[in-house]
């Protein structure tokens, strides 16, 4: 039996949201495995983090396949005209304008903030990690901002 | 109403027709959540977008949607 286009849409677009949620979860894993790198090369969890570099692209496959089958027996065919109808969607484009215009903000006002912490607080660095700290840093807290914002402004509202 | 003083009655013109939003998405071709954000007035819809609620609810654009405090005759000509 083909299920109704209503239910099909709301299936569609809780996938949607979760996989924006997943990738804000790879975004915050690998930002912070990414920092203590460069903060810490040599250190006790920076050598944990490099023997078990295989478990991120497992477990975002794993991530992955779990969002897919939340799905059910539907696939996410970009020709579809639910799909489509998200994808063009005039609210989330809104809104993933103003999750730009956040993140972007955000970031701005840090800098100062992130370059005091890396140059003043962590000076034992040298200027290639307090760099590479903050660059990581900058990334990181603008992809979360961003992706986090959308989802806040995307929820269901009464 | 919205911040820029569109006022819509977009809700009530679907309570008339029974439609629920995501029927009356479904119609217009987006999603659910485009007309709840017009409805609640946390989105100022594209002429696009207005234009295609409206033939969804075979009504005109200025039967959903009015300026707040806009003097509705038409403008004149030069």
């Amino acid at each position: 039996m083909t299920e109704p286009t209503e239910d099909r849409s709301e299936l569609y677009l809780r996938f949607s949201r979760r996989g924006m949620a997943f990738l804000l979860i790879i975004i915050m894993a690998l930002g912070a495995t990414a920092l203590v790198m460069a903060l810490q090369p040599g250190g006790a969890f920076s050598r944990m983090l490099e023997k078990a570099s295989w478990f991120f692209p497992i477990a975002t496959v794993l991530g992955f396949g779990a969002l897919q089958t939340s799905l059910g027996k539907n696939r996410w065919n970009p020709n579809a005209p639910e799909v489509k109808a998200i994808l063009s969607d005039e609210w989330r484009r809104t809104n993933l304008d103003r999750a730009m215009k956040v993140a972007f903000i955000v970031i701005l006002v840090t800098q100062l903030p992130l370059g005091w912490l890396f140059g003043v607080m962590l000076a034992q660095l040298s200027v290639l990690r307090a760099v590479l700290a903050m660059a990581v840093s900058t990334v990181t807290l603008g992809m979360t901002i961003f992706v986090a914002t959308f989802l806040y402004l995307d929820r269901d509202q009464g | 109403m919205s911040e820029d003083g569109l006022h819509n009655t977009l809700k009530v013109q679907r309570a008339m027709r029974n439609l629920t939003q995501a029927d009356l998405a479904a119609q217009a071709g987006v999603t659910r959540k485009s007309v709840n954000g017009i409805e609640t007035g946390r989105m100022v819809p594209s002429v696009i977008l207005a234009l295609k609620l409206a033939r969804a609810l075979g009504v005109t654009v200025d039967t959903i949607f009015t300026l707040e405090g806009a003097d509705h005759r038409p403008a004149p000509a030069d």
